[in-house]
């Protein structure tokens, strides 16, 4: 364990890891900040630059940056009410309350102290949590992997904000977009109509880069530009951080629990463990009165939870190829690029990287507080970049990202056909997040599910045999069946109630 | 772009039975009982389902509406956008300057293609030539400088070449 430990931290201590995560912090934080760009989009603009980098280094990059940009959300919210990224939607009103009662220095230092809190948690989850379940993990077989995939998937579909349906209907584009090229059980070109740019089938990452950054460029030119910031000049962030922990240290430590778990649930990602989390804290506050009107405790719950879920996130990733939320689902392509595939055996085989990954996330969270102190000082310059100045700079990276990916145009037709693809399904109703994971996970739930069925010889009773396995396919069926049965049982209650007054 | 579910849910139907069918037509693998047709009939017939109960209303009830947070005093209200019958096509122009891209970066350079880009861009988002027109002479070269020269991606140089 001391020399994996050591192995470690010489894989860290490279100038090249250093200087890449110092940078896509900044980075993170930058583009964090700016209304509309989202930590997921940070993350998909980073990966070309991944190319360039070593595995760790790179790893590091998406750490870094998608724990910064998380945090800086916070900033516009608690200035403009404009929240940074959606994961700060939740409390940006009470974070703009607090500024306007003149306590904007205490929002925004509670923002970066309880989210380092909240991401260091996060890691301690990681750590604690993955090693025994890729033990676990290691006695899978074919069947359990297609029904906790299928799980993932599912689970995908229920915290979504819109209609479960919608949602399935998503996750089945994203798998379809996955069968287009000739990786498949017969090596045949599938779905390809003859184009040869698709007989590799369609890169995952230029299909988030188009749904996440493209289709936000997008939307902007539809919208009226956010306000700008009024100046104003800070005094101390960090005063009065010590208080709030010791008076809220209940508050914090749920907070971080809701947010690890809801991390681990693969697709429900930062913002929801935002908005349960601030649910919470009203549900169960002292003083719920007081919520709205500029009352920092929801703060630190849900800004706690945030964070923690960026690194448990992570579990599932790491462990099973399942993302936990879509930052995980871009990282996870960078891990598959880099050689550190996914599984159980990642833990036993490679065990120093996964030491270096929990080391990084600890720095990368401790990094957060000075250099986001930093940042809240320069926020008043940097949130004063006008949009059309900011939304053609993330276009350029789109297409010159896009080709790197490659090195063929085919990269920017992809991203620009999944820009106009993420922004009519978001316009409708259609979470693109499910379809996200659909494209992330397809090639493996298929090779699951084809092996599974060559082995059982085409029957589909060994896919119940095996106990996990009949316990992991009650849970996913349920999972599927569960809005036809609530519509059903929705359709019978008027029902029955019409019927019991009548008599 | 607001759609009607019925719409979207028939688009559903058509593309899931399309995969369904592409699936069927494969041609399996000898002597095994499941090939490359498998999945995309599951998900074929899954995504016609979902589509078929899209366009029935199930599940509608989910739905959450948006929240527009209004504005407060302090802020100044941003002017609302004039709302013609085209209006909507502007969201189009991202994407058509993507494809612009892929057509015309080989002639013209990656310099004047994303120098264009970047103007057309920034002024559709209310940008005054003042800001626009330095912005769309820089930015291409400060991209050009990190992705072509630090990162080597080998970005066509066409009319202009950088001076690096």
């Amino acid at each position: 364990m001391l020399k994996t430990l050591i192995e470690a931290f010489a894989l860290i201590s490279t100038w090249e890891v250093i200087i890449a995560m110092v940078a896509a912090s900044v980075y993170g934080l930058v583009i964090g900040s700016l209304p509309g760009l989202s930590a997921t989009m940070a993350t998909a603009l980073l990966v070309p630059v991944t190319f360039y980098l070593s595995p760790i280094a790179a790893i590091a990059t998406i750490v870094a940056a998608s724990s910064m940009a998380i945090f800086s959300g916070d900033i516009p919210g608690a200035l403009l009410r404009i929240p940074g990224t959606p994961a700060s939607a939740a409390y940006a009103d009470e974070a703009y309350a607090m500024t306007r009662k003149g306590q904007a220095e205490l929002a925004l230092g509670a923002g970066v102290w309880f989210s380092a809190v909240g991401g260091i948690a996060g890691v301690l989850s990681l750590m604690i949590l993955a090693p025994p379940l890729a033990e676990i993990a290691l006695s899978f077989s074919t069947f359990e992997y297609f029904w906790l995939a299928l799980l993932g998937l599912m689970c995908a579909t229920l915290v979504a904000r819109s209609s479960p349906v919608k949602a399935i209907a998503g996750m089945f584009l994203g798998l379809l977009v996955s069968c287009v090229g000739i990786e498949n059980p017969g090596g045949v070109p599938r779905f390809t109509f003859g184009l040869t740019d698709l007989f590799g089938g369609i890169e995952p990452i230029p299909a988030l880069v188009g749904v996440f950054a493209v289709a936000q460029v997008m939307r902007a030119m539809l919208t009226p530009e956010p306000p700008p910031l009024p100046r104003r000049k800070f005094g101390s962030i960090m005063a009065g951080q010590w208080k709030l922990t010791k008076k809220y240290h209940w508050q914090m430590t749920r907070g971080n629990i809701v947010g690890i778990i809801i991390g681990v649930l693969p697709g429900a990602g930062a913002d929801m463990a935002a908005w349960v989390s601030y649910a919470m804290s009203k549900r169960f506050s002292k003083e719920p009165e007081k919520f709205g009107t500029g009352h920092v405790e929801g703060l630190v719950e849900a800004g706690a939870s945030n964070n923690a879920s960026i690194a448990s996130g992570w579990v599932p990733s790491l462990l099973f190829g399942i993302p936990g939320d879509t930052i995980a689902a871009i990282a996870i392509g960078v891990l598959y690029m880099k050689g550190l595939n996914p599984g159980p055996t990642l833990f036993t085989e490679k065990a120093s990287s996964m030491y270096a990954i929990y080391l990084m996330f600890i720095i990368a969270n401790i990094l957060m507080i000075p250099l986001g102190i930093a940042m809240i000082r320069i926020a008043a310059y940097i949130l004063l970049a006008p949009r059309s100045a900011i939304m053609p700079i993330i276009m350029l990276c789109c297409a010159v990202g896009s080709f790197a990916i490659g090195n063929n145009m085919f990269g920017v037709v992809t991203v620009a056909a999944f820009g106009v693809i993420g922004y009519v399904m978001e316009a409708n109703g259609y979470p693109v997040a499910a379809m996200v994971l659909g494209i992330v996970m397809g090639t493996m739930v298929e090779q699951a599910f084809v092996t599974s069925l060559i082995k059982s010889d085409g029957s589909i009773l060994p896919f119940f045999e095996r106990p996990v396995a009949a316990i992991l396919a009650a849970m996913a069926i349920g999972a599927l069946l569960w809005p036809v049965m609530v519509w059903v049982w929705r359709k019978l209650k008027p029902a029955q109630t019409a019927a019991a007054t009548g008599r | 772009m607001r759609l009607p579910d019925s719409v979207t849910g028939s688009f559903l139907v058509v593309l899931g039975a399309a995969a369904a069918y592409g699936g069927y037509i494969l041609p399996p693998v000898p002597g095994q009982p499941v090939g490359p047709n498998v999945f995309p009939l599951v998900i074929g017939t899954g995504l016609a389902l979902c589509g078929l109960a899209i366009v029935f209303g199930i599940g509608h009830s989910f739905e959450e509406e948006e929240e527009l947070i209004p504005l407060e005093d302090g802020q100044t209200a941003a002017i609302p956008p004039p709302q013609g019958k085209l209006y909507g096509l502007r969201a189009l122009l991202p994407p058509g300057l993507l494809l612009f891209y892929v057509v015309a970066a080989d002639r013209l350079g990656f310099i004047i293609t994303a120098a264009l880009m970047v103007y057309v861009t920034s002024t559709a988002l209310g940008a005054k030539w003042k800001l626009a027109l330095p912005l769309a002479a820089l930015s291409p070269f400060a991209i050009h400088l990190i992705f072509g020269k630090l990162l080597r991606v080998p970005l066509p140089a066409g009319l202009l070449p950088t001076p690096w």
